[in-house]
């Protein structure tokens, strides 16, 4: 078994990793689809509020893009149409009906074509994302390879095998439905661990990843099996989605299962919840306890994804498309006297300025339980020019020059963008960067701006 | 917290359509001093944000403190050798502490001169351009105070400071955008512009106070080998540093404590430290080798130890502005610093001493060495494209 180390990085211990306990949620209350999880929709509404629709319905599709059409988890009546900004679409929330009801969808087919049929009809294609651009791809995509991790190695690390037991059938079904479209899968797990029967998945290459946070992530995996080049494509796909993929297609039913654990330092109990993709989050927190904030913290953030690279929503939310975990971290909304200047045991830090940061690898390890760090959304600091050199390098196990990108992406330089490796890299490969960069850049949304823009120029 | 009161009391003045308006980078620079700031990832308290939310601890506050720390050693070594080389020079017999107090009181005026000034103008213009003061400055006003000679007078090094941080660092946009090191562009522009204040065996003992008679000369070891006359100081005394010289730049010893905090804590780079004194080592071991004159002979480890050869070294080639980026570069970088500093005091009959030169000039160079060896790096992932569009075609 071949295991390949990443050694760049950093695995960040946050307290309240979940237990491996699951609860079933009920479906009841409100569901929503958002059209901002996704990158570059233009969102054309298909329903009204009001309306009647079955799990499966479609609720919009994307103009740009005639595959994407985004259906409803659940089936009952459209509750609300969220709109923001010059009226632009936000969600559409679903209360679901007591029963539930599902469209029939034809799951005979056994051509690639027809396979690609059911998906869009569906609503499945939604779960594809296309690299460069994390993109939903056109329903006649032809990607080099399909990527999917089912390692997390984010901060407070979800246990995907776990996540996906009971679902072994639906899983290799997914996998066999995208080997048929798309041809060679790439299906990574964690070294070192009991990944129980992903370990024997077919009609997928299995690799092994070892190592700090990125490893994790698929960007990490695909520059270690086969680099994205110029002018090519590969896809990545949510492991739970996969077998949401074959669910479908050995049921004829659009049931985007999701287990979601609620995790971090406030939860007192961290666990996984069964439940849908895009359920309230609300239903989610009123089954968990809550520790009492001590000063000077006084509210909490909840967070659908990694703190790393997650968004943040609202108490009254909605769960994200791929979220498998929410976080729930205290906001740092409070001034901290000299904080420069103190020693600190309890802030976290990558660079070795505080005298905790001499001991953090020994309590990393477990060896040493001394010091416990607290994490909040505090910035910790005031935005200035990118100063500090040297410290993206250790954390990017990729072979591009992270400071370098950064910088070709602010002055939106095309050309340097791609001969520095802009292809190969999503915002959240370049999250660890943005954690630890001394001068407090929006470093993600620095990439997904460069990123856009050589979008846009393509006309993709 | 009673301070804090007193911020959140007098902050809406200073904000937008406050009495005091156009102070509000000052007061912004004060209220951060006290606290770090309250802001939060995303801006706000509440949902949308997408991107990293929790944010390392370290900021650069932080990060300038703790090279402050780093200079310490040198600076109190300094302030005592000050009063040292006036105690030997005059043949007064003083104790430790009076030492330490002369040298602490010659030191004053240059380190608040050089603060005043700077720290000044920088706050002049972020009050222009609305922005937050950068605290840049709190380590390079502190360092242009400990290479000048304890002679210089005052309203030069209030002009030099002020030509550093206007031309060599404010045109360019403010700290971070600068590519020369602002300290040493005050020492060039003392050096070049008063060249009889900053070199010669006259300026580098201060006299005592109420003294009427002619200044005393100490000659440095590097204006010694200079004139061709033999060194006086042995290896030992240049390591500790009790010899005449630039006021903090003396004592080895004192340095490397310094560096050792700035290696331990990750501030400096390790790889231009050790590039330095490769580069240098190896230059002085070529005329080493040479031999063709009383210089070349020196033996080549006394290059790090004579003028500010560690100082540059420790705490000026590892401005992370000003020197190279790439982790390849900064190898490159940091060795041709050594080699040209060496190169420079041996070969350049005109000047003493090749450090400050050495790296002002591969400041200069830094961007070209990282252009290259990113294009490497460009090069690299060209081929594979280029081996990609084969096997498909």
């Amino acid at each position: 078994m071949n295991t390949t180390i990443i050694k760049k990085g950093l695995d960040i211990c946050i307290p309240g990793t979940a237990e491996r306990r699951v609860s079933d949620m009920r479906l009841t209350g409100c569901f929503a689809v958002k059209p901002t999880d996704y990158v570059g929709v233009k969102p054309r509404l298909l329903v009204a509020e009001g309306d009647p629709v079955l799990a499966g319905t479609p609720l919009f599709e994307d103009k740009s893009n005639a595959a994407a059409r985004f259906t409803s988890p659940v089936s009952g009546t459209v509750k609300a149409i969220a709109r923001g900004d010059k009226r632009a679409l936000l969600a559409v929330v679903v209360e679901a009906d007591s029963e539930q009801k599902s469209v029939q969808f034809q799951t005979s087919a056994s051509t690639a074509d027809g396979m690609r049929k059911t998906m869009i009809e569906s609503g499945l294609w939604t779960l594809l994302r296309q690299r460069p651009f994390g993109i939903i791809p056109q329903a006649d995509a032809n990607p080099k390879a399909v990527f999917i991790s089912a390692f997390d190695s984010s901060p407070l690390p979800v246990d995907i095998p776990f996540m996906l037991n009971g679902r072994e059938q639906d899983f290799q079904a997914g996998i066999d439905i995208l080997h048929t479209i798309a041809g060679t899968v790439h299906l990574s797990l964690q070294g070192g661990k009991d990944n129980g029967f992903l370990e024997k998945v077919q009609n997928a290459e299995i690799h092994h990843f070892q190592g700090p946070h990125p490893a994790g992530l698929t960007g990490t995996q695909i520059a270690r099996i086969d680099p994205i080049n110029k002018g090519e494509t590969v896809w990545t796909v949510n492991a739970q989605d996969v077998a949401t993929i074959g669910q479908l297609f050995s049921t004829g039913h659009y049931c985007p299962q999701r287990m979601v654990a609620l995790c971090g330092p406030v939860v007192g109990n961290s666990q996984y919840y069964r439940t849908l993709s895009g359920a309230s989050v609300e239903e989610l927190t009123k089954q968990t306890t809550f520790n009492e904030l001590s000063e000077p913290l006084s509210d909490f953030r909840l967070i659908s994804g990694n703190v790393l690279s997650g968004t943040a929503i609202a108490k009254d939310g909605f769960l994200s498309t791929e979220c498998d975990k929410v976080s729930i971290i205290p906001e740092g909304n409070y001034y901290d006297f000299m904080g420069w200047l103190r020693p600190n045991f309890r802030k976290f830090s990558f660079s070795r300025t505080f005298l905790s940061g001499f001991f953090k690898r020994k309590a990393e390890s477990g060896k040493r339980k001394a010091f416990e760090f607290t994490f909040d959304t505090g910035k910790h600091g005031s935005d200035r020019p990118l100063f500090v050199t040297g410290e993206f390098e250790k954390l990017v196990p990729l072979d591009i020059y992270p400071m370098q990108l950064i910088k070709a992406c602010i002055i939106g330089d095309i050309e340097l963008m791609e001969n520095l490796g802009i292809y190969e890299v999503e915002p959240e490969d370049l999250s660890l960067c943005e954690f630890a960069d001394t001068s407090k850049t929006e470093i993600q949304a620095i990439i997904r701006n460069g990123l856009e823009k050589i979008r846009k120029e393509l006309g993709l | 917290m009673i301070l804090r009161d007193i911020f959140d009391k007098m902050k809406p003045n200073f904000s937008k359509d406050g009495r005091f308006e156009k102070l509000s980078s000052t007061f912004e620079a004060f209220e951060s001093f006290a606290f770090t700031p309250n802001t939060v990832t995303g801006g706000k308290v509440g949902g949308g944000y997408k991107g990293s939310h929790i944010r390392d601890a370290v900021d650069l506050k932080r990060t300038i403190i703790t090279v402050v720390i780093a200079l310490l050693p040198a600076l109190l070594f300094g302030m005592w050798n000050i009063g040292h080389q006036t105690a030997i020079s005059y043949s007064l017999d003083w104790g430790f502490w009076h030492q330490l107090w002369f040298g602490f009181l010659r030191m004053l005026p240059i380190i608040i001169v050089s603060y005043v000034v700077g720290l000044g103008i920088e706050f002049l213009f972020a009050e222009i351009r609305h922005e937050e003061v950068s605290e840049g400055f709190i380590g390079t006003g502190l360092i242009i105070s400990m290479i000048v000679p304890v002679t210089v007078p005052l309203w030069q090094l209030a002009l030099a400071v002020a030509f550093a941080v206007v031309i060599g660092k404010e045109v360019f946009g403010g700290s971070g955008y600068n590519f020369l090191n602002p300290a040493l562009v005050a020492r060039a522009f003392l050096f070049f512009s008063y060249p009889s204040h900053m070199s010669g065996d006259s300026v580098w003992v201060a006299t005592p106070f109420h003294f009427a008679g002619d200044a005393v000369t100490g000659a440095t070891p590097l204006g010694q080998l200079m004139a061709g006359q033999p060194l006086q100081a042995s290896a030992l005394d240049m390591f500790i540093g009790t010899i005449p010289g630039s006021t903090c730049e003396t004592s080895v010893v004192a340095i490397l404590l310094g560096a050792l905090l700035l290696l331990a804590t990750g501030i400096a780079s390790w790889r231009i430290m050790l590039s330095v004194v490769l580069g240098g080592g190896l230059m002085g071991l070529l005329f080493n080798a040479i031999g063709a004159n009383e210089y070349m002979q020196v033996p080549f480890y006394y290059h790090f130890l004579m003028g500010g050869f560690a100082f540059g070294c420790v705490f000026m080639a590892t401005d992370p502005v000003t020197a190279a980026q790439t982790n390849c570069g900064k190898w490159i970088y940091g060795f041709l610093i050594g080699a040209f500093a060496v190169l420079l005091r041996v070969l350049n009959p005109a000047y003493p001493e090749g450090m400050m030169l050495a790296i002002l000039l591969m400041n200069c160079f830094a961007p070209l060495i990282d252009h290259c060896v990113v294009a490497r790096n460009i090069k690299r992932r060209q081929k594979r494209w280029a081996t990609a569009e084969r096997r498909t075609a």
